[in-house]
C-alpha cells in the first residue's frame, strides 16, 4: 500500500499547482505512472480520497495512464521495452538493464473549477 | 480550467534520498538497503555476519518495522550503532525517516550502514532511501518462484541472498527454477547461498561487502 505515500506526495504537488494558478476547487488530476512502480489504480484512488479530504482537492477524480517500461541493456547498449517480469536482452541474452522510462510518477495536469470552461480536449 | 504541470510526484522523496546519499558520501559510509519479505532472515543475517567483519570495521544499522524495538535489541551486540525506526502503519521506510535516523548516528564513525527495510516485497522496492546498493533476500521456505512473482524488487538488486539453504532437502526447492527466473530478471547481481544456522555462505556475503567498499 505504498499508494498512500504516493498520494501524500501528489497532494502537495496538486495543491501547489492549484494555488500558483489561482485555481479553485480541483476537479481532476492527470497522472502518468510508470509500470515499474507497481501502483494499483484502485488503491491510489482510495488513498487519494483519504489524503485529499477537507482540502481544495477533495472529491477530485484521478485519471491515470500507465507508462510502459523502456530499458537499456548495460551489457550491450540495446534499448528495448521489457515486460515487467522479463528484462532479458534479446541481443546479448543478459538481464542487466538501466530503466529509462516507466520508473516515474508524473503529475501531468490538473483541472480546476473555473468559469472559462476550457476543458481538456 | 486545465493547468499543465508535468512534475514528478517523487521529486520530494528523491531529493531527500539524494541528500541522504550525499551525507553518507561525505562521511565515507557505504549504505546498503536490505530488502525482503518478513521472516526471510534480514535481522539474523546482520546479527550473524556483522561481527565477522572484524573489529576494525564499524557497522551501523537502521532497522524499520511497523512496531516494537525487538530487531534493534537483537542487533545491539552485532553493530556499534543501531537505531530502530517504527513506521506505525507505513509499509516501507521513507527517505525522511532515514534522514532522521542518520541524525541520530555518529556517521564519521561508520564504515557500513545497513538499512533493514520493513519486510515487504512490493512497497520498499519503489523508494530510493539514499542507499548505494541493494541487497535482496529470499528464503527457501518462501518457495522457488519468488523472483518471478516480485520482479521489480529483484531487478533492482545488487546482490541476492538465498537464505535458509540448510532447509533445501527438507523442503522441496528447485534451484534450477530460481536460476531460470533470475536469468530473465537480473544476471548482474551475484546470487549467494547462505544459512544463518550453519554459517554457510556468510564468508561470500562478507567478501561481497568488502569488495564494494574497496
Amino acid at each position: 500500500m505504498h499508494e498512500m505515500s504516493i498520494a501524500t506526495g501528489l497532494l502537495e504537488s496538486v495543491l501547489e499547482a492549484a494555488a500558483a494558478n489561482d485555481g479553485g476547487r480541483v476537479e481532476q488530476v492527470e497522472l502518468e505512472i510508470g509500470a515499474m512502480r507497481l501502483v494499483v489504480p484502485e488503491a491510489l484512488e482510495m488513498a487519494w480520497s483519504i489524503v485529499s479530504a477537507e482540502t481544495p482537492a477533495a472529491g477530485s477524480v484521478i485519471k491515470t495512464t500507465e507508462i510502459p517500461i523502456k530499458a537499456r541493456c548495460r551489457a550491450c547498449g540495446n534499448v528495448f521495452s521489457p515486460e515487467i517480469a522479463d528484462f532479458l536482452c534479446r541481443e546479448c541474452l543478459r538481464a542487466d538493464v538501466e530503466i529509462l522510462e516507466g520508473d516515474d510518477i508524473i503529475l501531468k495536469a490538473i483541472v480546476c473549477e473555473g468559469d472559462e470552461g476550457t476543458d481538456s480536449p | 480550467m486545465k493547468i499543465n504541470v508535468v512534475k514528478s510526484v517523487l521529486d520530494a522523496s528523491d531529493t531527500l534520498a539524494r541528500a541522504n546519499r550525499r551525507r553518507m558520501d561525505e562521511a565515507n559510509v557505504l549504505c546498503i538497503n536490505v530488502l525482503s519479505a518478513p521472516g526471510s532472515g534480514k535481522t539474523s543475517l546482520l546479527q550473524k555476519s556483522l561481527p565477522l567483519l572484524g573489529e576494525s570495521v564499524r557497522s551501523a544499522v537502521l532497522v524499520g518495522d511497523l512496531q516494537t524495538t525487538r530487531d534493534a535489541e537483537r542487533l545491539r551486540d552485532a553493530a556499534a550503532q543501531v537505531t530502530q525506526i517504527n513506521t506505525g502503519r507505513g509499509c516501507h521506510l521513507s527517505p525522511e525517516q532515514v534522514a532522521e535516523g542518520l541524525d541520530g548516528l555518529d556517521l564519521p564513525a561508520v564504515d557500513f550502514l545497513f538499512i533493514e527495510n520493513v519486510g515487504n516485497m512490493v512497497c520498499p522496492a519503489a523508494f530510493d532511501l539514499g542507499e548505494h546498493l541493494r541487497a535482496v533476500l529470499l528464503s527457501v521456505p518462501e518457495g522457488d518462484d519468488k523472483v518471478a512473482k516480485y520482479p521489480t524488487l529483484f531487478q533492482k538488486a545488487d546482490v541476492i541472498l538465498l537464505t535458509k539453504v540448510d532447509l533445501i532437502g527438507v523442503l522441496e526447492y528447485d534451484l534450477g527454477r530460481l536460476g531460470d527466473d533470475l536469468s530473465r530478471i537480473n544476471t548482474a547481481a551475484p546470487l549467494i547461498h547462505v544459512s544463518n544456522q550453519t554459517g554457510e555462505g556468510l564468508d561470500a556475503w562478507l567478501a561481497w561487502l568488502r569488495e564494494q567498499k574497496a
